[in-house]
């Protein structure tokens, strides 16, 4: 508590000196000054109150005797009582003055200046239009009844003298100096999350008019971006494209809050999709310059993380979204593909694009094929062509995370040889910077694993044990932990999920198969990504699902 | 139904005392039953916000309360007139007791603690009494704020924000006394016009008479008898209002621009012809000054020739039919003075000179 208090005082010291300067922040440097430190200004107002209020009126004036003058200056700056909260907060600060028991002139005195300061605060008469003031007195009106409508009309009119600047952008008798546009955004900083101002808000973002340079207030835009990300006001899609095409670090923050949020909670599809949607950039990533920086923030937390499972499931999540947006795109001007991606081949792109839900299921191996064999050429190509390398056009594959987890589930659920296309695929999905040596053993080693599987399948009973045997362990007395790299889990996971003896002991190989708590993540993510897919897709049999979705119950609990 | 009637004519008187030295008799208790009593017609509006009928019902009975002996004076107080007044008496009542000084120290005391508990009461903001005191506060700091940095006049009157606020708060008061069928507007406006200040008041009149009429309330389906929302209603009690008063038509001719006068009177016929005729005698107090070769005039006041050449010139403007009854005018009056074709003979001839054959 003394510790509070002395820097609370210390504060107290540094506010008393700011209000004083800022005065009525009637100069372009006062203005500035003031909108910068706002949030501040109104942390600082909420710990006064914290402490004046448990203190008596005569402790007050004790212990901070100047605050009479630090309040009575804060009330005639427009700015602080225009943004967010301030005006309450300085009112409740203001009611703790008032001492209930007055026992002299002075205390009396003390009073009746609270009162009138009070009095200011809501009545502000001196901030009052006189004209307008002897006016709607004299139609009998009170301030709370036409100022609502004063300001609406305010707001509509500057609006329109915007609209109309965007409009003749180049007759040079328009209203809207690119000066008072400036000066315009500068004042709107406090008042961004007052609803009234929405539709400025929304002109001034949406509005250029024709010069080259940035003609509004930087803090404007990080005032609009923190608003947004905060959801304190809600902007239509077209004025958060003009927001993060013209400041970039309102684009990045957005981003930075996605990932902090996906960080924050436990990997699941859907929520991953709710995060993706409420952040608004698919639908502005229909916009070429957006989509590129997004992809490329994308890779680069990619890279950082060494492929990490969340960033993976975030940039599937996201390019489905986008592409539903993109689909909803009215426009008549739609963008090719190559602008999206152009670090890949636009055959390669059309053929990820497609969604294996448009195309029958009997087809799916050709489309693995095709996307095989494209994606082959490139990576075994010496001269890397006119696109990327295999880094380029891996990313741009796991993009489209459905066809890794087809391919999958096709080697399992066909009797048939595995064809070697998918079986590349596989290999190239999980390790895309092998060497083809190195992928050539993958393929051969997950060829045997999948016999073994396949010879279980037909045979009439089978064991955990033997299930660990199939995953390439050889048969010990003791049952050991099953060691294994990601891609053959995955297909022990996916034929525990679609053999129709393995439902029995499917808990017990799991069991043996996660040992840590990362191949646990892993496997429910897994599961959660499959029943995701799976409701997408609208195929699954209910027993499969079933048994994820119990599976999936198990894991989560355990954990 | 009647009691809420009811409730609504004592509350009226409620709020009318709190304005006035009355007050001084009041304690806590009373301030927190009128509080409550406000909190109650708030939940009314809010009930009966979307039921056509009750609202109209409620309506047309706060209409008719229009309190007679508060159409002038130094600060009318009609109470509560409208349905929407309702949504906003707590608001109302709130600021008028903090206010009012004649509210003893101790019952002020209570009053504020009332009004203001602090943070941890539930509701959102919208909803609170404080909540929205604060949300006064701040869109009031707002307009300043706006005004001094952001706002610039606009020369079209009715999109000038503070005047069409203003045209449209008047136009709305004016169509509430029609519903209450009381005595003619005039008292009303004659008393703007006397509290002043005039120009504000002239160049409201104008806004008014060039808004667009209102588009009949979309939940208003029945139109019974005496429900004033005929459009442009408010418009024919404003220019009959100013079309008897020749003086204040004077300075409204006058005073106001000549583009906005034209605007005014290419909308309203009747204004037209008025302000014609005293253009016709402005014009007819000047004289020629043979030595400096211009049209001058005796008096001070009068209008000098580059007024009255601008203010054709306005009306020239204008669309039709205005545009060719000003030429007609004007071809008609030249005619009179004998016809001529040589400046400095006749004033018409002169200013027809000047206009030139243009459109």
């Amino acid at each position: 508590m003394a510790q509070d208090s002395v820097g609370l005082s210390s504060d107290y010291q540094f506010w008393m000196q700011k209000v004083s300067t800022w005065d009525q922040a009637s100069t372009v440097e006062t203005q500035q000054d003031t909108c910068l430190h706002l949030p501040r200004f109104q942390e600082f107002l909420r710990q006064m109150y914290e402490a004046l209020k448990e203190m008596d009126s005569n402790t007050v004036i004790e212990r901070f005797p100047t605050i009479g003058q630090l309040l009575a200056k804060t009330c005639r700056n427009p700015f602080i009582l225009a943004y967010d909260e301030s005006q309450k907060i300085l009112i409740w600060c203001l009611c703790c003055l008032i001492n209930k028991e007055p026992q002299n002139s002075g205390d009396s005195k003390l009073n009746s200046w609270t009162r009138g300061l009070l009095c200011h605060v809501l009545s502000a008469f001196r901030f009052d239009i006189r004209e307008v003031g002897l006016f709607t007195q004299g139609l009998g009106y009170a301030p709370a009844d036409y100022y609502p409508g004063l300001l609406k009309n305010m707001v509509l009119s500057l609006v329109s003298e915007l609209r109309e600047n965007h409009l003749n952008g180049f007759n040079t008798q328009r209203r809207m100096t690119p000066e008072r546009v400036r000066a315009l955004s500068r004042v709107c900083v406090p008042l961004i999350t007052l609803p009234d101002f929405e539709p400025l808000v929304e002109a001034l973002l949406t509005c250029h008019g024709c010069e080259p340079q940035e003609v509004l207030w930087p803090e404007f835009f990080d005032a609009v971006s923190e608003a947004f990300l905060l959801k304190k006001i809600s902007l239509p899609t077209s004025a958060v494209v003009c927001l993060w095409l013209r400041h970039l670090p309102s684009l990045e923050k957005a981003m930075l809050h996605l990932f902090e949020k996906l960080i924050s909670s436990e990997r699941n599809f859907l929520r991953i999709e709710r995060f993706v949607r409420d952040s608004s950039l698919p639908e502005a990533a229909c916009h070429p310059a957006i989509f590129r920086i997004v992809d490329e923030t994308f890779r680069y937390a990619l890279l950082e993380t060494d492929g990490a499972p969340e960033i993976l499931a975030t940039i599937q999540v996201f390019t489905r979204c986008f592409l539903e947006a993109l689909e909803k795109e009215n426009k008549q001007l739609k963008f090719a593909l190559r602008t999206y991606f152009p670090y890949a081949s636009p055959s390669l792109v059309t053929a990820l694009l497609q969604h294996p839900k448009d195309i029958p299921q009997g087809l799916w191996h050709q489309s693995l094929q095709h996307i095989s064999e494209m994606l082959r050429e490139i990576v075994e190509d010496q001269t890397h062509g006119s696109y990327g390398g295999p880094s380029d056009c891996w990313f741009a594959f796991i993009h489209f995370g459905g066809w890794a987890d087809v391919a999958a589930e096709q080697l399992l659920r066909s009797e048939a040889d595995p064809p070697e296309a998918v079986l590349w695929l596989l290999a190239f999905s999980y390790s895309p910077r092998d060497g083809s040596q190195q992928r050539a053993q993958t393929m051969e080693e997950v060829k045997a694993v999948l016999g073994r599987l396949l010879k279980l399948l037909r045979s009439p009973g089978f064991s955990a044990r033997d299930v660990q045997a199939a995953a390439g362990q050889s048969r010990e007395e003791a049952p050991r932990p099953l060691e294994c790299g990601p891609l053959i889990r995955r297909l022990l996971l996916n034929f525990l999920l679609w053999a129709p003896g393995a439902h029995a002991i499917a808990q017990e190989v799991i069991t043996l198969m996660a040992p840590t708590r990362e191949i646990t993540h892993e496997i429910t993510g897994f599961l959660d990504q499959t029943l995701y897919r799976w409701d997408h897709l609208c195929t699954a049999a209910p027993a499969s699902r079933k048994l994820a979705s119990e599976l999936l119950t198990e894991l989560r609990g355990q954990v | 139904m009647e009691s809420l009637l009811q409730q609504l004519a004592r509350f009226s008187e409620v709020l009318a005392v709190s304005r006035t030295p009355h007050v001084s008799t009041w304690d806590p208790a009373t301030v927190r039953r009128a509080l409550q009593w406000a909190r109650y017609l708030r939940h009314v509006h809010r009930r009966f916000g979307r039921h056509a009928r009750i609202r109209t019902a409620l309506e047309r009975r706060l209409q008719s309360q229009w309190r007679q002996d508060s159409g002038s004076g130094p600060a009318p107080d009609p109470g509560l007139t409208n349905f929407q007044a309702l949504g906003r008496c707590d608001l109302v009542l709130a600021l008028r007791l903090l206010q009012n000084r004649a509210l003893r120290e101790a019952v002020w005391h209570a009053l504020l603690q009332q009004v203001f508990p602090g943070p941890g009461v539930p509701g959102a903001d919208e909803e609170t009494l404080q909540g929205r005191l604060a949300h006064l506060a701040r869109r009031r700091a707002a307009v300043h704020v706006l005004r001094l940095h952001g706002y610039q006049e606009s020369p079209v009157v009715q999109e000038d924000a503070l005047l069409k606020t203003q045209a449209e708060l008047l136009l709305g008061r004016l169509r509430e006394r029609a519903g209450a069928q009381a005595e003619g507007p005039g008292g009303l406006l004659s008393g703007l016009w006397e509290r002043g200040p005039q120009d504000n008041f002239l160049k409201v009149l104008a806004a008014a008479l060039l808004l667009p009429p209102p588009s009949p309330r979309p939940q208003e389906e029945e139109t019974g008898p005496g429900t004033p929302n005929t459009p442009g209603e408010g418009h024919h009690e404003l220019l009959r209002w100013l079309l008897g008063k020749a003086d204040i038509l004077a300075a409204f001719c006058r005073r106001l621009p000549a583009g906005v006068v034209a605007g005014v009177a290419g909308r309203h016929p009747e204004l037209s012809r008025v302000y014609l005729g005293l253009l016709a005698d402005w014009g007819r107090h000047l004289h020629y000054d043979l030595q400096r070769g211009v049209w001058v005039g005796a008096e001070s006041q009068a209008v000098p020739w580059e007024e009255l050449y601008g203010r054709f010139q306005s009306l020239c403007q204008a669309p039709p039919p205005l545009k060719d009854e000003v030429r007609t005018a004007l071809e008609s009056w030249k005619a009179q003075d004998g016809d001529f074709e040589v400046p400095g003979l006749s004033i018409w001839t002169d200013l027809l000179l000047a206009l030139g054959t243009g459109t």
